[in-house]
């Protein structure tokens, strides 16, 4: 065996711990969340290191009742389905003629996409307020998708694109040989072959959408209208020193990301590096 | 020219509905902005007139404002060089693994799935009220100190709770480069007898610079522009001790002033301090790419 060999050997418990350790780390607000939540406001009081005395769910069925979480949850899964579904299909059609035109306005049209995503969500925040004013949007979930599809399409225009340079031009110009019109080939063709690509855009900005807080902090402000986010928000602010109510919210808040985690890990994770290599 | 004619419609049709969300809600507030920001419009009135460059003259003064700025560029300093060592030294230990490398890897991913309000709230758990348990109970001494309600300790709080949330996403990224290094030049390296830290310095640090300038790149971009996490776990406070531009420029547009126009100026210089960063960070990391 090697030198390098060996000090690899030597080094394999020592970075186990090293691990372990952080990975406790990592999981300590997670897990202390967790076992909390199902405690008592009196058992949060005594001690909040020790399990909780038994599992019941009376502190989560209470705050599904204050925070909506339903109707929460309904909004938000609106918000990200309509918003995600624009973003792909208008920035598929977009990406790919992009792609096969190349004409002056093409890339004319490509750079003009593409330059903003230098442009930080702050400095275009108070501006927007007032677009979304001016067009009587505010409070509508609708009108905010519109909204995340309009920031949402240069980064994925400039991902289709880029995809569309990899697939076969014979597939669609025998097509069109065959009468079949650009919309047609379009829906018929193309966009299946994009399924890859649509995949992780789809994925990343159901996340973004789902996770994002400032934005539907300034445009939504009727708690009808309020994502699950909000509303946790406006629960830790009425209920501060309620634990038990704060925390089995938070959890329940966790849940339907860490679900779509355990579904979809593999494209999340590759996701990341294919949108940082090409972003 | 006919066939231009007609590959140019047929490409206005498609990119129509992209190009329209985009002008509106993109391109369109980032220039009018510009206007905006030399304007007095406020919340209150209707009316609302040019005053040239009035916001930026007030905002020379504008105390709370600097020390936002101030502290956000202390934030983005200390974010760099923390969330950046502790995603590289995860992502190159577990990838020196043979076993656990999938567990590892999902489990510090998780908290870049959960939104930075949900994480802050959690760890304003853990600051607020384990953390004083754990020196009541069991005698760590250490942690009996307020650790959201005194400045300095906030600070340390808020830099934690964003490594825990942001480093995942950067493991990912340096293991994404570190499996590209080919294995022979490690192996050679060892032969000729380079020690594990000469190694790393020598081979694997310039191999996955590409890897390191996304990183930097994407940590300073979200270190600017910070907000959910100090809005969950110090709101700011104690006082503005804690406030990061864009939570200053928030509570100027949406809370209490109402100054809409005065707020744009100030996050139109933080677009040009984003901008200029950014461009010659480009610049310097291309530099260094040639130059190897």
């Amino acid at each position: 065996m090697n030198h390098f060999g060996k000090m690899k050997k030597m080094l394999h418990p020592l970075s186990t711990i090293l691990l372990l350790l952080f990975a406790f780390f990592w999981m300590f607000p997670l897990l202390m969340a967790l076992m909390n939540s199902f405690k008592t406001n009196g058992e949060l009081l005594t001690n909040v290191m020790t399990f909780p005395e038994r599992i019941g769910l009376d502190n989560y069925i209470r705050t599904i009742e204050k925070m909506h979480y339903l109707r929460s949850f309904c909004n938000t899964l609106v918000l990200a389905v309509l918003s995600v579904s624009m973003m792909i299909l208008f920035s598929a059609m977009a990406g790919w003629r992009l792609c096969r035109t190349k004409t002056k306005l093409s890339a004319v049209l490509f750079g003009f996409f593409v330059f903003s995503m230098l442009i930080p969500f702050n400095s275009v925040m108070i501006p927007l307020y007032k677009v979304i004013l001016a067009l009587n949007i505010k409070n509508s979930l609708i009108g905010l998708s519109f909204v995340y599809a309009g920031m949402g399409v240069s980064m994925a225009i400039f991902l289709y694109h880029g995809f569309t340079k990899g697939i076969p031009l014979e597939l669609e110009e025998a097509a069109a040989i065959d009468g079949s019109s650009r919309i047609r080939t379009f829906f018929r063709i193309v966009l299946p072959m994009l399924k890859p690509i649509t995949a992780t855009i789809c994925i990343t900005n159901v996340l973004w959408v789902w996770n994002d807080f400032l934005l539907p902090l300034i445009t939504l402000s009727k708690n009808t209208k309020y994502t699950l986010l909000l509303s946790t928000n406006t629960l830790f602010g009425q209920y501060s020193s309620d634990w038990s109510a704060i925390l089995s919210a938070l959890i329940l808040s966790a849940i339907p990301v860490l679900v779509f985690y355990a579904l979809f890990q593999k494209q999340i994770l590759k996701g990341i590096t294919e949108g940082a290599v090409k972003g | 020219m006919t066939k231009h004619w007609k590959e140019n419609r047929s490409l206005l049709l498609f990119a129509a509905p992209a190009l329209i969300l985009y002008t509106v809600f993109k391109l369109y507030p980032a220039i009018v902005g510009l206007y905006y920001s030399m304007t007095d419009w406020n919340g209150l009135n209707k009316e609302y007139s040019f005053i040239g460059v009035g916001n930026f003259v007030q905002i020379i003064g504008d105390e709370n404002y600097w020390k936002s700025i101030l502290f956000t560029c202390k934030y983005v300093a200390v974010m760099l060089l923390a969330a950046n060592l502790t995603a590289l030294t995860l992502a190159v230990v577990i990838e020196g693994r043979r076993r656990g490398k999938g567990f590892f890897r999902t489990l510090f991913y998780m908290p870049n799935m959960i939104s930075m309000i949900i994480g802050g709230f959690m760890w304003n758990f853990i600051f607020t009220k384990v953390l004083y348990a754990l020196a009541d109970n069991y005698g760590m001494k250490f942690f009996d100190r307020s650790w959201v309600g005194d400045p300095q300790n906030a600070f340390a709080a808020i830099i934690l709770v964003s490594v825990w949330g942001i480093t995942g996403y950067l493991m990912i990224i340096y293991m994404a480069g570190l499996q590209g290094i080919p294995v022979h030049l490690k192996e050679s390296a060892a032969l000729d007898g380079a020690n594990a830290w000469q190694n790393f310095t020598r081979i694997t640090l310039p191999l996955i610079r590409p890897s390191l300038t996304i990183c930097v790149f994407w940590t300073l971009n979200a270190a600017f522009q910070v907000f959910d996490v100090i809005f969950s776990l110090t709101g700011g406070g104690p006082g503005r001790q804690t406030q990061s531009v864009a939570m200053n420029i928030y509570e100027e547009a949406f809370t209490g002033n109402i100054r809409y126009g005065y707020a744009t100026a100030k996050s139109t210089i933080l677009f040009l301090i984003v901008f200029l960063l950014t461009l010659i960070q480009l610049r310097v990391m291309k530099k260094k790419e040639e130059e190897m």
